[in-house]
């Protein structure tokens, strides 16, 4: 049951860009409104039209999904400039983003890998399996294993519709405080008791003497001070840090209790159903979108790693929002474009580095080198640029998973079977190129 | 969280709340307090709120240099006498260290 949770959890995400401020632009925002005061008063109501849905984006639980959410500034940079500058600008805007999403990412896949490489109560393969993979695969026979992999998947993948499902019918009927108690529970079950496995293994690895009063200290703090900081407020790198923690216990968990086979096949048939369920009108994903657009409202607390804290989402348990900070909000994001205008925000969903880190964790598990590893690490993070790049063209709710899965797989599949024995080749024959 | 956005009392009333919290057996969340908040008490200009969140971040720190000074105490005892302690300390331990005594 928890786990359920878990994975209903750990799978919804969502991406979208935000026009939300980074801190380091504090200033430069306080001069910029001012500034911007008089031109910005006219397109008040574009913009706020358009803040809105960004505020919506606090869920956190779609399955990837990336949008631009506020193409207000860049619209506005093309009524006030030249081309060339608008561009560059677009430009500079998008590529700051991609920096600020490659730290977050590359720091959980590193976690992940660091733990994989060194505990190796992550990599030993036990009998238990998670109920969502009832099937288990039988080494012997390549069939059979290749069949139960894949209905592992269409079990896994079911109990994700189903999730999303009952989480969009709940949303619909406003059973906010039901939404709210599960994500709490989740989040939880996430920081104290994976993180106290977690703990527990680590010291066995390294043969460490702990006591309980010691281990219940550490564990009680760094779990109600995580709950106190997502759920509630707290410093903005305090909770990109403990949402980058979640994602690579969520990830480690996945990569010990997913059967081999089955891992690799879900991490697939994810990506299509992402891509399915954010771009078609049908998809559950859009229509909670699409729900939360028309509702104006942003819905609970986002467990979403925000580069810059919008402090909307610290208030995302209001189902009002106040009209007064909506103004604040969208004069943000009206910021001059001469003053920096970088004022957007990345958001993007937990989900995405949990299958991202899955996908380098188990390529870190079962390839024999670093080799591998690198490239499926490199693989991710082009596909996030391109998705990026894609999200700054169609500025609408894009699937962030599809194309760096699809390339980390490629890039595994191939490494792993083409680059590697190549290799070894190469240095048995002590031949350096 | 961005300190810069909010109002004065709002920045107080967060502060307090985090000291309070302390309370329950957290040094993490005084820790957490004295880091957030140390710009903000000593390096900004007066305002009106100003004095208490210092005084506040103060009682935070003591706090926490008494939480730290404690438990390292403890752990320093602990890691010494384990072994020593027999079933008593196999009781207390979490993990106990193959391959010595």
């Amino acid at each position: 049951m928890c786990l359920l949770q878990l994975w209903a959890f750990g799978f919804c995400h969502l991406l979208f860009m935000n026009t939300s401020d980074s801190e380091e632009d504090s200033y430069n925002e306080r001069s910029a409104l001012v500034q911007c005061e008089s031109p910005t008063i006219p397109s008040y109501n574009q913009d706020h039209d358009m803040s809105l849905p960004q505020e919506t984006d606090t869920k956190r639980r779609r399955p990837v999904s990336s949008g631009l959410d506020e193409p207000g500034p860049v619209e506005r940079e093309r009524a006030s400039t030249p081309d060339g500058e608008e561009e560059e600008l677009t430009l500079k805007y998008g590529a700051k983003h991609v920096i600020m999403l490659f730290i977050p990412v590359t720091l959980c896949m590193v976690v992940v890998v660091a733990t994989i490489k060194s505990v190796s109560f992550y990599t030993e393969k036990t009998s238990q399996r998670l109920i969502y993979t009832p099937f288990e695969e039988d080494p012997n026979s390549v069939g059979q294993r290749l069949l139960n992999s894949i209905l592992n998947t269409m079990v896994m993948i079911s109990v994700i519709v189903v999730m999303t499902i009952i989480l969009v019918v709940l949303y619909k009927y406003r059973c906010y405080k039901f939404i709210h108690g599960w994500l709490i529970l989740s989040s939880l079950m996430l920081l104290f008791w994976f993180s106290f496995m977690y703990l527990g293994e680590v010291f066995k690895t390294y043969n460490v003497a702990m006591d309980y009063p010691t281990l219940v200290m550490i564990i009680w703090n760094f779990g109600v001070v995580g709950m106190i900081c997502i759920h509630w407020k707290g410093p903005l790198r305090l909770q990109q840090a403990y949402l980058i923690v979640i994602s690579a216990l969520m990830a480690l968990i996945f990569i010990k209790y997913l059967p081999e086979w089955s891992a690799w096949v879900i991490l697939g048939a994810i990506s299509i159903y992402d891509l399915i369920a954010v771009l078609c009108p049908k998809g559950p994903l859009r229509m909670l979108v699409e729900t939360a657009q028309e509702r104006n409202e942003p819905i609970f607390p986002a467990l979403i790693y925000s580069s810059a804290m919008v402090w909307m989402v610290g208030m995302a348990d209001s189902s009002n929002p106040d009209s007064g900070e909506l103004h604040f909000t969208s004069c943000h994001m009206l910021k001059c474009l001469l003053v920096d205008f970088l004022t957007g925000g990345v958001k993007l969903g937990l989900g995405d580095f949990i299958f991202y880190s899955v996908l380098v964790g188990k390529a870190a598990t079962t390839g024999g080198d670093w080799n591998t590893t690198l490239a499926c690490f490199v693989a991710i993070l082009i596909g996030l640029c391109l998705t990026l790049l894609l999200l700054a063209i169609f500025k609408k709710a894009l699937p962030a998973l599809p194309i760096s899965i699809t390339f980390g797989l490629v890039f595994y599949f191939s490494t792993d079977n083409l680059v590697r024995p190549f290799m070894d080749s190469l240095a048995a024959h002590q031949y350096y190129i | 969280m961005n300190l810069e956005r909010m109002p004065n009392e709002e920045k107080l009333s967060l502060c307090r709340r985090y000291y309070l919290g302390g309370f329950a057996f957290l040094p993490f969340l005084w820790l957490v307090n004295v880091l957030w908040f140390f710009k903000e008490a000593f390096l900004k200009p007066a305002y009106t709120e100003q004095p208490q969140i210092k005084s506040y971040i103060k009682k935070s720190a003591m706090g926490l240099i008494l939480w730290v000074a404690v438990l390292t105490t403890w752990i320093t005892i602990f890691q010494h006498f384990r072994a020593r302690w027999g079933e008593v300390g196999d009781y207390l331990s979490f993990t106990i260290p193959l391959g010595t005594a």
